[in-house]
């Protein structure tokens, strides 16, 4: 997967939600009208859109435990043309060293969120036959949406960083 | 939770079409179960279920989640489901999902339902 640069990034966002249920649709819609104007395509705005929420979610539940006096932070950022979005909790050690679709917090749910599945990739077909929780697609859309994405975790910070080219990435249109 | 999400459900012969409206997230879940049992609980023989996703404005895993569970249950019971009116990204992803690999994927809701049921004599 490709690495998320960080050298002079331009910072263009950065704000805080309560960690309450619904207070992703605010991060998605923030973030899309910070990135609105800089190049991507409606196609991969709305992917853009879909893994800000999921990975905001994913802070307010099982990071923060859907406390809302711990707030998720949000930053945006840009670094040429590539935007990154970095989504962070107080959930900590938990996730420490985990990376995508590895000890992530999709083994740590609690019932409410979607990642409470367990940490299986998952497998359609096997939930069909009830082989596999309904749940546990949080991660694996993010992954799917995203240009890249890896996790750092700093004492009780966990962040997941989201990035998206905004040019010369036409060929990754699959719309 | 308060749900974001409503349906309307409508028996027609041979299939029954649930229209959704607003967001398709884990407070949708009594909305969306409530609708499906409506549908078939009018006609134990139905064959289809059709879910009508254009006015639907947001799904997320949640919802996703939910969609695979009345997918199963309608697999279950042996009744197909399909979809339409989805937009292309949520369209993109029933795909990556592959619930487009068990779900019909239809434009609109009017290509969905004169291909499902008979015409009218």
């Amino acid at each position: 997967m490709t690495q998320i640069a960080r050298s002079t990034p331009r910072r263009l966002d950065a704000f805080t939600l309560a960690s309450e249920p619904g207070n992703e649709r605010l991060a998605l819609a923030r973030v899309a009208g910070t990135v609105q104007g800089l190049g991507l395509s409606q196609a991969r705005l709305e992917r853009l859109k879909t893994a800000v929420a999921e990975a905001t979610m994913n802070a307010i539940e099982h990071g923060n435990g859907n406390r809302p006096e711990i707030p998720v932070e949000v930053e945006v950022t840009q670094n040429g043309e590539e935007i990154v979005v970095a989504i962070s909790d107080q959930g900590g050690e938990n996730n420490a060293g985990s990376g995508p679709g590895e000890g992530t917090r999709d083994g740590r749910g609690d019932g409410q969120g979607d990642d409470a599945g367990g940490h299986e990739e998952p497998d359609l077909a096997r939930k069909l036959d009830g082989e596999q929780s309904p749940r546990g697609w949080g991660l694996f859309l993010i992954r799917n949406m995203v240009d890249a994405m890896h996790v750092t975790t700093d004492g009780q910070r966990h962040t997941i960083w989201l990035a998206m080219r905004t040019g010369g990435a036409a060929h990754d249109e699959r719309m | 939770m308060t749900s974001a999400c409503e349906a309307a459900t409508r028996v027609l012969p041979g299939a029954a079409v649930i229209e959704l409206s607003g967001e398709v997230d884990g407070s949708a879940a009594t909305v969306l179960t409530a609708a499906y049992e409506q549908a078939v609980s009018a006609d134990h023989d139905l064959g289809t279920v059709v879910l009508d996703f254009a006015a639907v404005d947001y799904i997320n895993s949640t919802g996703i989640a939910l969609i695979v569970s009345v997918l199963a249950r309608a697999r279950a019971e042996r009744r197909k489901v399909v979809a339409s009116g989805l937009s292309p990204h949520y369209r993109e992803i029933f795909d990556i999902t592959r619930l487009s690999d068990f779900i019909e994927l239809f434009p609109d809701l009017d290509r969905a339902v004169s291909q499902l049921t008979p015409p009218a004599a």
